[in-house]
C-alpha cells in the first residue's frame, strides 16, 4: 500500500471543523495532509501572517487506516499572484513548509515555471483557463520540478465547475502528459473529501494514466514535500538546527528517509 | 461453461451522522448512483446503467454497499462514484460520500476482505475508547473474530475450496 498524500484542506478558523476533516482524511487514509492557507496579494508589501502551529490542533493525533502511525499535518502558503512584482520571498514564506502559486495571467505562468521559488503550480478549476499552456515553460518547470495541481473540490460540487476542471485538466494533459502532476482535494468540509483510489481513478477522467494517476496522490506528493524541505537547507545537503539541549550529545535526525538524507551530520549552530 | 464477468465494488458510506444511515434503502442508493453515471458519462453510462448494474447488499448499520457491474465497463461506474454528494430517501437529504474499499470479481473475495477490513476497525476502535468497560467489550469483540478466523481457516483446510465461484452465474 503506497503512502497517500492530500496537499489541499483549507484552513478555517473553526478548529473543530478542521479536526473533524483531518479525522476523516486518517480514517479514507491518507497519512499526509497540508492545512492550505491562501492569501492574495494585492501591493507590494503585505503582511502574510505566520501560520498557526499545527501540532496545537490535536492531543494525539488519529490513526492512518490500515497504518499504525499518526498523520502528519503539514502547512502550505497558496499565494494568489495576479502581477509578477508582487510575489517577493520573503522570510514569512519560510515558515511554511510548502508554498504554492496559483497565476492569474500567462506572463505571470511563464514566470512561476521557470524561476519562481515554488513547489506548486495551481491550475484554475472554478473558471475558463485565460491562457493556454505552452510547451517550454511545462517543460521548463517538470526539469526543476515543481508540480501542477489539480483540485477536484469545485468538480464535486458543480456541474458547470466539473466541465472546467476536466477541460483545463486535459488542456494541461496534452502539453505535460501527464508527468508532474498532483490531484488534491481543496476540502471545506469533511463530506468533500474522496478516498485516493477513487482519485486515482478519477485521473482517468482527467487525461492520466492509470501509472500517473496512482503517482498523482501518492508518490508526486512526496517529492513536493521533499522539494519543499529543500528549501529550508542549503541546496538540500546540509541541514542546520538549534540544538535545544547543549548537553545533549545526540542531535534528532531529521524527518524524512535514508535515501534523502546527507551523508554529513552537521552540528547545532 | 461461460459466464459473464461481472465486478463487485465494495463501498462504504460515509457521513457526518452515524444515525442518518438508518434511513437508507437499496433503492436511494440505485437511483443515486444511476444518476451520477448519467450525468458524469451521458446516455452512454445511462445505458450501462441497466445492463446488470445492481446494488447486491446494503447494511445500515455499518454503511456499506455492494455494486455490482460489468467487468468490461466498471472504470466508468467508478468514476462517478465521487460526485455523489447526497442520497435522498424517504423526502430526506442525507449528505455522504462513497469510499470504494475494494473491487472483486465474486463477492466471496470482497466479504474475505470485509471481514478482515472489520476487524481492522475494531483494532482502531480500541485507541478511542474511554473507559474500561468500552475498552473489554472492545477487546472481546477482537478475541472472537480473530478465533472464529482461526476456526474457520482450519475448516477451509480440511473441506478445500469448494466453491470458488461464489459470484452470480448468468
Amino acid at each position: 500500500m503506497a503512502v497517500f498524500v492530500d496537499l489541499n484542506i483549507c484552513h478555517t478558523t473553526d478548529k473543530k471543523r478542521l479536526q473533524n476533516i483531518i479525522e476523516t482524511a486518517a480514517h479514507l487514509g491518507y497519512s499526509t495532509v497540508a492545512v492550505n492557507h491562501v492569501v492574495e496579494l494585492q501591493g507590494k508589501k503585505q503582511e502574510i501572517g505566520k501560520p498557526k502551529c499545527v501540532t496545537e490542533l490535536f492531543d494525539q493525533f488519529p490513526i492512518v487506516q490500515g497504518k499504525s502511525k499518526p498523520i502528519k499535518v503539514l502547512n502550505r502558503l497558496t499565494v494568489v499572484a495576479s502581477e509578477a512584482s508582487h510575489f517577493r520571498p520573503t522570510n514569512e514564506f519560510k515558515s511554511y513548509d510548502i508554498i504554492a502559486v496559483f497565476p492569474k495571467t500567462e506572463k505571470l505562468f511563464h514566470a512561476a515555471c521557470m524561476s519562481f521559488d515554488v513547489d506548486i503550480i495551481c491550475i484554475a478549476v472554478a473558471e475558463k483557463q485565460p491562457f493556454f499552456f505552452k510547451r517550454p515553460p511545462v517543460n521548463g518547470a517538470i526539469d526543476r520540478g515543481v508540480f501542477f495541481e489539480i483540485s477536484y473540490v469545485a468538480a464535486i460540487k458543480d456541474s458547470t465547475m466539473r466541465r472546467y476542471t476536466i477541460s483545463n485538466a486535459l488542456s494541461l494533459m496534452e502539453t505535460c502528459k501527464g508527468k508532474n502532476v498532483i490531484v488534491s482535494s481543496g476540502a471545506e468540509t469533511a463530506l468533500e473529501l474522496r478516498g485516493p483510489y477513487d482519485i486515482a481513478n478519477l485521473g482517468l477522467l482527467f487525461g492520466l494514466s492509470e501509472g500517473d494517476a496512482k503517482a498523482a496522490v501518492s508518490a508526486n506528493c512526496r517529492a513536493v514535500i521533499l522539494h519543499g524541505e529543500t528549501r529550508k537547507t542549503a541546496l538540500g545537503i546540509i541541514h542546520t538546527m538549534k540544538k535545544i539541549q547543549p548537553t545533549a550529545e545526540r542531535q534528532e535526525e531529521e524527518e524524512g528517509p535514508v535515501s534523502k538524507r546527507a551523508k554529513t551530520e552537521t552540528g547545532g549552530v | 461453461m461461460v459466464r459473464y464477468k461481472t465486478r463487485y465494488l465494495l463501498c462504504e458510506l460515509c457521513v457526518s451522522d452515524q444515525s442518518s444511515l438508518q434511513l437508507l434503502d437499496d433503492r436511494a442508493v440505485f437511483t443515486a448512483v444511476r444518476e451520477a453515471v448519467s450525468r458524469a458519462h451521458g446516455d452512454y453510462g445511462a445505458a450501462l446503467c441497466s445492463l446488470a448494474f445492481a446494488v447486491k447488499y446494503l447494511n445500515a448499520h455499518t454503511g456499506v454497499v455492494f455494486l455490482r457491474c460489468r467487468k468490461s465497463h466498471y472504470k466508468i461506474f467508478w468514476s462517478a462514484l465521487p460526485f455523489i454528494t447526497s442520497l435522498e430517501s424517504r423526502g430526506q437529504k442525507v449528505p455522504c460520500f462513497f469510499n470504494c474499499l475494494h473491487i472483486g470479481g465474486t463477492i466471496r473475495t470482497c466479504q474475505k476482505f470485509l471481514i478482515r477490513y472489520n476487524s481492522q476497525q475494531l483494532n482502531r476502535m480500541l485507541r478511542y475508547c474511554h473507559n474500561e468497560a468500552e475498552r473489554l467489550e472492545v477487546r472481546r469483540a477482537v478475541l472472537s473474530c480473530s478465533l472464529k478466523s482461526l476456526e474457520k481457516e482450519e475448516e477451509e483446510e480440511q473441506y478445500g475450496d469448494e466453491d470458488e465461484e461464489w459470484g452470480e452465474v448468468e
